[in-house]
């Protein structure tokens, strides 16, 4: 049996491609993305091993604020450590270090860098040191306050050359330096695509921080003791009131390495999420090549069945042939995924972000998990085929033409229902109370369900969507139509990873859709003014602080107040607090106060949120201790009450609560009240004036700026949109298949029409419309689904704040588009394969 | 005008392969087909009956020699004429898989007007079905038909775009002699009652007695000639032909 199995392999070449072309393009998305998440990792171990490679010690302080989504922020220490640790013996020369908020403005005025999107921007200290990232590649370092270095890359970027004058934009607001040297570090220009602007230490202090304070110490040893005595030399050195401590260069290095591995490992695991989706949609193509290739030898295993072979003998031909299926296809699924990684990185590079080249990384537990993966899938796709196949009636062979089975059991039909009740039963219940974790199970079952059923709603739903291509195309359109039809497992099937996928994107912008008309909702609610400067550095920088204070002195403006956000802890854990300016914030920005008024807001108070209050049974006048990033502890207390806790959340408090402090705060948009009578030209103009002075932030009118606010999704919409084109390019290899092997085996029948008098394009035509047809079926089906799916996590974020469901209609017909689309580009190699068909041979009867 | 003749070949030869392997399936064949008259093709298998059929409808390529059918020169024709010229110039019978399982009867019938875009006469169209009695029957699908009514139904698409010739490729091979009997007669009346022209390869002597001539053909030649034959003629005729 296994003889003929293999015979049966190699005699078809063309069946065993078009077989292991869905096992190939889902097993190369497992390993390509594998392939690549080891490659970034090992990419950016390598970088920080080179960042601290001479570095022997690194002190810093034990003083850190940890929040949500991975942000740390740790304390500063002051600078006169730097001599302290200098003096140690084995020491041999050390650095004072700043890692700050630095953006270069350009010669067009415009920053350097895409604000938010890109790579950070930063600021620090260029010096003689052993153990430096930088070394000058053209001119010298800084030295004064008037002077800057600057990265190659971003010199490059900027057409800057020795002696220009360059306008830099950190935390003391913006200022124009002379750069006296360009610096390079290892052999990238800049790391990451990062940009880097350099100053001597005390203009790094003063400009970027405070003065008095660095981040931390860089140290090099004379070689007289082991990088481990060297830290604990130091370690004892410093005083412990100064709460600091001494990592080796092998520490700081892991922790580092550690700290972006975790930082990788989320984009790694959003990557392998969307390629196992692919694969399981795979796996449909799979299941479905299988079915038709087995019902096309129907004849050839009722013959094997009457000369003697066993049901069990057929079923293990057909397993074999899946297994050497799917290791061929995983082998070369492998290989291509390995092609696809470097694609991903040229992508990279080609969006400017200049990694080390390091080489490929191909871990062996990728090279395992795709063969096996694939293997496992392939078989388990196949398993239901080759059980039917064994099947089939020796008597089956006598007969004229191999017809796959198309009787419809009643059991599928109330099997299906039954999932589909079940699942919504089981979302009833959660939206009548029960806890949201059963949700998953509830769409699981529906989704099954649906796809139970699929061969059942498959005929008539696809004679419903060809009723325009008959009227549109006459004879060949009801072909087509009927054709879509005749076998509705078959459509069911082709059209099933379609249908998901369309139901993922649909679910995706449901929810996007969603979250827009709520944000636009509370930022219509509460921006009460008229222009907003905005900046979209997402807790790295802002804007400087005084920008809101200098608009506030021009006379087209009524008021203008800054609001920023602030990293403390409360209770031992990291929390946020919106800062605000009680002076100049009502009016323009509202909260929603139900208690208490703007004044009272303080250096020594606190407003909380209504639900905040209700939730820990706060009142007026309690206190609440809140530890500030440099250690200091403040006792505020409550002083008002607000409702709209959207964008201020729990907490608000006044700038004033850190003016005293070494910690430094953005404002993250400044927002505007116009004095009546101002025109909006004259606004523009003035408030533009402003902004260019800081080289930062846009301005946006009302409108724009709350467009953008809940355009904000889109950029997150587009990554998930683009992982999911995965999935869709299954779905179309597996209508391509589906429609070669239908023309193959309808060869008779094409024969007849060509000779009967149908044209060449009138075959393509029809071939067309079957593709569209059964494209447009998943998508529909896909689109019910999605916008189910979509309510139902809206429903379960109700909590986070979600209220309102929007229907994405822009999404929907976009999607419908595509499947016409895509269903028309599927056709075409199908198509073209039909007017090929001999025509005497079809018709001639052997 | 009317031409006497609906379709003819002149000196058309067929050869497979080249040098020592060369076949010549067709060896100058030259024949004509009379408007109005039902012509059979007989010959033993090999003898070319029905490579002289495909030749001359233009579903096959001759390596030499000319044909005409309606007055139209197929051999100048590119595909897409061909094509054309099929579907309005032609009906086809074949011995078995005549019709598209996903259409009714009804559009069966009618789908070399449906492909043209044509709505066709429908009088005419009505008078065939009434001849092949299929009225009941239009709205079934080839499944839900016998072998008997596929066949009739075959016939009826082959006349219903008024054809100036039909080609029949041995219509009755799949039938019992009553039901290929039938379908003969439905063939006769199409000629006699119709003023349709037929063209039919068989080897079945009782089949080519419904003609009004036959063709005979062997070796890839044209061996001889039987006008107005009864089963016993053409029995007779074959014998003498050295069968």
């Amino acid at each position: 049996m296994f003889r003929i199995a293999l015979k049966g392999i190699l005699g078809r070449k063309a069946r065993l491609v078009l077989t292991s072309l869905a096992v190939i393009l889902g097993t190369s998305f497992l390993s390509g993305t594998a392939v690549f998440s080891a490659t970034l990792n090992r990419t950016f171990d390598n970088l920080f091993s080179d960042v601290f490679r001479n570095v022997d010690s690194y002190v810093r302080s034990t003083q850190v604020i940890e929040a949500d989504f991975g942000a740390e922020e740790r304390q500063r220490i002051p600078v006169e450590l730097v001599d302290m640790v200098k003096q140690v013996p084995g020491v041999a020369d050390v650095q004072a270090d700043i890692q700050a908020f630095a953006r270069i403005i350009g010669k067009d005025g415009q920053p350097l860098g895409s604000e938010g999107a890109g790579p950070p921007t930063f600021g620090g200290v260029g010096q003689e040191f052993k153990g430096a990232l930088w070394t000058i590649s053209e001119g010298r370092f800084a030295a004064g306050p008037t002077e800057v270095v600057l990265d190659e890359s971003s010199a490059k970027a900027g057409k800057f050359a020795l002696n220009d004058k360059v306008k830099v934009v950190a935390q003391a607001g913006s200022r124009e330096f002379t750069l006296v040297g360009i610096a390079g570090s290892g052999d990238v220009r800049s790391p990451g695509g990062a940009t880097f602007a350099l100053f001597d230490l005390a203009t790094a202090q003063e400009f970027l921080a405070k003065p008095g304070f660095i981040d931390d110490i860089l140290v090099s040893g004379d070689g007289t003791l082991s990088d481990k005595e060297l830290a604990q030399a130091i370690s004892a050195a410093i005083p412990s009131s100064y709460k600091t401590e001494t990592l080796t260069g092998a520490e700081i290095t892991k922790e580092t390495q550690d700290q972006i591995g975790t930082a990788l490992s989320f984009f790694s695991i959003l990557l392998s999420t969307f390629s196992y989706i692919a694969l399981g949609v795979g796996s449909f193509v799979i299941y479905n090549v299988f079915s038709i290739s087995a019902a096309q030898r129907q004849r050839e295993h009722a013959l094997l069945r009457a000369i003697g072979a066993s049901k069990k003998q057929v079923t293990r031909a057909l397993m074999i042939e899946s297994v050497v299926v799917g290791l061929f296809g995983s082998t070369i699924g492998l290989f291509a995924g390995i092609g696809l990684s470097k694609a991903l990185s040229a992508l990279l590079k080609a969006a400017s972000i200049d990694l080390p080249s390091g080489g490929l990384v191909v871990p062996s537990s990728a090279i395992i998990n795709t063969i096996v993966v694939g293997l496992i899938v392939t078989v388990a796709s196949a398993w239901l085929p080759a059980r039917r196949a064994g099947r089939v009636p020796p008597l089956a062979a006598m007969r004229e033409t191999a017809i796959e089975v198309v009787a419809l059991s009643r059991r599928r039909t109330l099997f299906g229902l039954l999932l589909i009740a079940l699942g919504a039963a089981t979302i009833i219940a959660v939206t009548s109370g029960a806890s949201n974790k059963w949700l998953g199970l509830g769409i699981l079952f529906v989704f099954s369900g649906t796809i139970t059923l699929g061969p059942v709603i498959a005929r008539p739903v696809a004679l419903l969507l060809g009723k325009p291509a008959e009227k549109l195309r006459g004879v060949t359109g009801t072909m087509a139509r009927q054709n879509s039809a005749r076998n509705p497992k078959r459509t069911s099937r082709t059209a099933a990873p379609v249908l998901i996928g369309v139901a993922l994107v649909t679910a995706v912008a449901a929810l996007a859709a969603s979250i827009s008309t709520q944000i636009d909702g509370v930022f219509t609610q509460q921006f009460k003014g008229d222009y907003a400067i905005s900046t979209n550095a997402r807790g790295f920088g802002g804007l400087s602080p005084s920008l809101a204070d200098d608009i506030n002195t021009l006379p087209e403006v009524e008021r203008a107040t800054g609001i920023g956000l602030l990293t403390v802890k409360i209770d031992g854990k990291g929390q946020y607090l919106t800062t605000i300016n009680p002076a100049t914030v009502d009016g323009v920005f509202d909260i929603g106060l139900t208690s208490g008024t703007y004044a009272d807001l303080t250096a020594e108070t606190i407003f909380v949120s209504q639900k905040y209050a209700e939730n820990n049974k706060a009142k007026l006048g309690d206190t609440l201790q809140v530890t500030l990033a440099d250690a200091q502890v403040k006792t505020l207390t409550i002083a008002g009450i607000y409702e709209f806790d959207d964008i201020a959340g729990k907490y608000t408090v006044s700038r004033d609560l850190i003016k005293d402090s070494t910690v430094i705060n953005f404002d993250l948009g400044v927002y505007i009240k116009l004095k009546s009578g101002v025109s909006d030209q004259s606004a523009r103009t003035v408030l533009q004036a402003a902004v260019d002075k800081y080289g930062q932030g846009t301005l946006l009118s009302k409108r724009e700026y709350i467009d953008k606010q809940s355009g904000s999704i889109n950029q997150l919409l587009g990554l998930i949109y683009g992982l999911l084109f995965l999935s869709v390019i299954i779905a179309v290899v597996g209508i391509i298949i589906t429609l070669l092997l239908s023309v193959f085996e309808r060869q008779r029948e094409i024969g007849l029409l060509r000779a009967v008098g149908m044209t060449k394009s009138q075959v393509r035509t029809t071939v067309r419309w079957e593709s569209v047809i059964t494209s447009l079926l998943g998508a529909v089906v896909g689109i019910v689904l999605g916008v189910g799916l979509g309510w139902v996590i809206v429903y379960a974020l109700r909590d986070q704040g979600l209220s309102s469901f929007s229907v994405p209609v822009g999404p929907t017909v976009s999607i419908l588009v595509m499947a016409f689309v895509i269903g028309v580009l599927a056709a075409v190699y199908p198509a073209w394969r039909a007017t090929r068909v001999n025509l005497l041979a079809a018709i001639t009867t052997s | 005008m009317n031409n006497p003749s609906a379709a003819t070949a002149t000196n058309v030869s067929k050869i497979y392969g080249h040098g020592d392997s060369e076949v010549r399936a067709l060896d100058n064949v030259s024949v004509q087909f009379e408007t109005g008259k039902f012509t059979a093709i007989m010959g033993p298998s090999g003898s070319g009956k029905s490579t002289l059929m495909h030749c001359m409808a233009g579903l096959d390529e001759m390596t030499q020699g000319s044909v005409t059918i309606a007055d139209i020169d197929i051999a100048s024709l590119k595909d897409k004429d061909l094509t054309k010229l099929r579907r309005d110039k032609i009906g086809f019978v074949f011995q078995s898989f005549n019709l598209v399982p996903t259409l009714t009867a009804d559009e069966n019938i009618r789908l070399p007007l449906l492909l043209g875009n044509n709505k066709g006469n429908e009088e005419w169209i009505q008078k065939v079905i009434n001849t092949v009695h299929l009225q009941d029957r239009l709205t079934h699908r080839p499944s839900e038909l016998s072998g008997g009514q596929q066949q009739r139904v075959a016939v009826a698409r082959a006349l219903s775009s008024e054809p100036a010739i039909v080609f029949a490729d041995e219509p009755t091979g799949n039938l019992d002699s009553t039901t290929g009997n039938e379908i003969l007669s439905f063939m006769r009346k199409a000629v006699d009652e119709l003023g349709q022209t037929i063209v039919m390869v068989t080897h079945d002597p009782v089949s080519a007695s419904y003609a009004d001539r036959i063709v005979f053909l062997k070796d890839g030649k044209i061996a001889g000639e039987l006008l107005n034959p009864t089963p016993e003629l053409v029995l007779d005729y074959m014998k003498n032909l050295g069968h």
